[in-house]
């Protein structure tokens, strides 16, 4: 099947056009600064070079018109036909308590979508802006929505409870969510495929670092806990987030300082995590360069940041009551060797050993634990997009069977 | 990357863009003052294109060092980032020159208190904007309608009045004058709630809801201090402990500028006629003594120089 995939945001939308039998894209690229004069699409079909569009395009709609006049386009496309187009499945932040897996979009689903937009509402409303821009570009091509959340929806509740009255949960729904979990979900069956064994039988640990990190406790497959919460904000130190912190501290700050509530936001989202520790950058690339000129600040970013993953690991075990393999993924843990190395350092008590040479392996999937590691570590690359193809692809064909 | 030559436009042919009516993208701002600076950053960071324009080089360049500033004191605590200030300053464009609204979707008017200066720039806005552009004055004592007289649009004429410091304060009051249109109104609340302001929509009318509200409080409390009924100091303390103030009304007062709230007070005074509009003896008097608030150093409290109350 060909599935066009969507990652819609506030002002821009991001897209791969995927052929599911060869499990690749036959074109990406994304429209950014939707709303403006010059927004700018950049596409680039599979092996041939990046074109770069300038122009208008004031909204969603627009957006995804062009995105697939691009693909039908005679130079750049990859299609004859808008009907070449099997299915579109999207990215959707929230799912909220009401999606546990991937859903057919139908009216009953884009009424659930709406509802949850309070629990995300910097990106659940573009994602719905998407959907309803495809609704009236392609009426009749079915369309998916892949959660974020989903993969998390199975927690159980002393995983997923806050220690606040239980009437706040009633309220506003206030519980742990958590995040990533296309790529928790992914990575996990990939190394139980690494495995060739049933991911039922195994307890994983995934480390999805990138700008935004966030790890999951995995046993046969199911998520039953994640550093994630509410919002994107808990656990890990992130790029400019501040992950665990004492829930005072904040408000002290606040009466110490006088901010507001959104400047207090700010300060925990975009000022902490490694570019508030390091005064130096969010990027981890950087912030291991300055340490390797003995910078003291951004050493103990990397600390900080490696330290809070080890303590994640330790307790996960713990949660899960053991573990097969470790997995590292996004930006930070597919390419940081160094971060790789620093959190597995003396874990030989948890049965996991690093190789140090198969660390240092060039990029993509790799198991990267010494041959007497009784726990895996894996290398693997997070492929989204592809899984939202998949996933898309399997509830396409269910409806369609159940048409015939 | 090759900068492709063909045009968005020419990759979808019978492309139906339809601009929904009183979208508005480029907003014209005059007078980059304190609360022009602060109008085009909140503009500028919902993601608009604003052009600026002062009356001549060193004020503008001076608004433009004075809005980095600004920023940069955001940055330093921690509510604004180094590429959300990059992108807010890489939207305005700054001009001397008034014939550049001609594109411009809406034009703010927010230069100092001048009937004759705002009349002579309504003028010049109807004579250069498109038919549909919307004119804005940020008025908060002067006659919409008289303004609006001397144009040809007095239907697209509206008043918003923001309140210091505009990125912060999430308000904004619609002003209708006696022959703004509905459609006008509408277009204008949709623009207040895309730059993330609440519109609260006021008749013309003296102080509107914000002013007239506020300052006679300010007065009171003044009025407080001169019968001896508590200490300046005690007097915010219980203000802000008892009913939730961020400020006091004091230093409230002194950070509008006592003669900007001696001003006002003037201004109700006369128009509205009451008693409990006269402005209190002390603030005369400090006014008197060029005593004016923060801006000067001391007002009801010293100040040092960011501002904060010297004990």
């Amino acid at each position: 099947m060909k599935i066009l995939v969507l990652n819609c945001g506030s002002s821009s939308i991001k897209y791969q056009f995927i052929d599911t039998e060869i499990a690749a894209p036959l074109a990406k690229g994304q429209v950014e600064r939707i709303g403006m004069m010059s927004a700018v699409l950049t596409h680039q079909p599979a092996g041939k070079e990046k074109i770069r569009i300038v122009g208008e395009i004031l909204d969603h709609k627009i957006a995804i018109e062009y995105v697939i006049a691009v693909l039908l386009s005679p130079n750049h496309g990859v299609i004859q036909d808008k009907n070449e187009i099997d299915a579109v499945g999207h990215r959707v932040v929230h799912g909220g308590e009401t999606f546990s897996g991937s859903v057919l979009i139908t009216e009953n689903v884009m009424r659930a979508l709406k509802e949850n937009i309070e629990l995300a509402p910097l990106h659940n409303p573009p994602n719905i802006k998407g959907i309803e821009a495809v609704t009236i570009q392609l009426p009749n091509t079915p369309q998916c929505g892949v959660f974020d959340t989903a993969f998390h929806a199975k927690m159980p509740p002393h995983a997923y409870l806050y220690g606040i009255p239980r009437e706040l949960y009633k309220r506003y729904k206030i519980r742990r969510y958590g995040f990533h979990g296309t790529s928790h979900r992914f990575v996990s069956k990939r190394a139980a495929e690494l495995m060739g064994k049933d991911i039922t039988e195994l307890k994983i640990i995934t480390a999805h670092l990138g700008n935004g990190a966030s790890i999951a406790a995995i046993n046969g497959g199911i998520s039953i806990d994640t550093s994630m919460g509410f919002t994107p904000l808990e656990g890990l130190l992130m790029g400019t987030r501040c992950g665990d912190m004492d829930p005072s501290v904040i408000l002290y700050i606040m009466g110490k300082e006088g901010l507001s509530i959104g400047e207090a936001n700010t300060l925990m989202n975009k000022h902490s995590g490694l570019i508030g520790v390091s005064g130096e950058s969010s990027d981890m690339r950087e912030i291991e360069e300055a340490k390797a000129a003995n910078d003291k600040k951004a050493s103990e970013a990397f600390n900080l940041f490696t330290y809070r993953i080890k303590k994640y690991i330790g307790a996960y075990s713990a949660a899960l009551g053991g573990i097969d393999a470790l997995v590292f993924t996004g930006g930070i843990g597919e390419n940081s060797t160094l971060v790789r190395k620093d959190v597995c350092s003396n874990m030989d008590y948890l049965g996991l050993k690093l190789d140090e040479t198969k660390n240092e392996s060039p990029k993509g999937e790799a198991d990267i634990s010494t041959d007497d590691s009784k726990v895996r570590i894996f290398r693997i690359p997070t492929n989204e997009e592809l899984v939202i193809a998949l996933d898309t692809e399997e509830i396409v064909s269910k409806h369609l069977e159940s048409l015939k | 990357m090759p900068e492709e030559k063909l045009k968005l436009e020419d990759l979808i042919s019978e492309k139906a863009k339809e601009v929904e009516q009183g979208r508005i993208d480029y907003v014209a701002i005059i007078g980059a003052g304190v609360m022009g600076q602060g109008i085009a950053q909140t503009v500028s960071a919902a993601g608009l294109d604003v052009l600026i324009v002062e009356k001549n080089e060193e004020t503008l360049e001076a608004a433009k060092a004075q809005l980095t500033e600004s920023m940069k004191r955001d940055i330093s605590r921690w509510s604004l980032t180094e590429s959300e200030m990059k992108a807010v300053l890489s939207r305005i464009t700054w001009t001397l020159d008034l014939n550049e609204m001609s594109d411009c979707d809406i034009i703010i008017e927010a230069v100092e208190e001048n009937f004759q200066l705002k009349r002579m720039l309504f003028k010049k806005m109807d004579e250069v904007a498109k038919p549909e552009t919307i004119c804005v004055s940020n008025t908060s004592t002067l006659s919409l309608t008289k303004i609006a007289e001397i144009t040809n649009r007095s239907d697209r004429i509206i008043g918003m009045h923001f309140l210091h410091p505009v990125p912060k304060i999430p308000l904004v009051e619609l002003i209708r004058g006696l022959e703004t249109s509905d459609k006008t109104v509408e277009i204008t609340k949709l623009f207040a709630a895309k730059i993330g302001k609440t519109a609260v929509e006021v008749y013309e009318y003296p102080g509107f809801v914000t002013t007239r509200a506020i300052v006679p409080l300010l007065n009171e409390a003044m009025h407080i201090l001169l019968e001896g009924v508590a200490k300046a100091k005690d007097i915010d303390t219980a203000m802000k402990l008892g009913y939730n103030f961020q400020t006091g009304p004091l230093e409230m007062a002194d950070t509008m500028g006592l003669d900007e709230v001696l001003a006002w007070m003037e201004q109700l005074w006369s128009t509205l006629g009451e008693p409990r509009y006269r402005p209190c003896p002390i603030l005369r008097k400090l006014v008197r003594e060029r005593k004016l608030g923060k801006k000067t150093g001391e007002g009801f409290f010293k100040y040092d120089a960011e501002g904060k109350i010297i004990n």
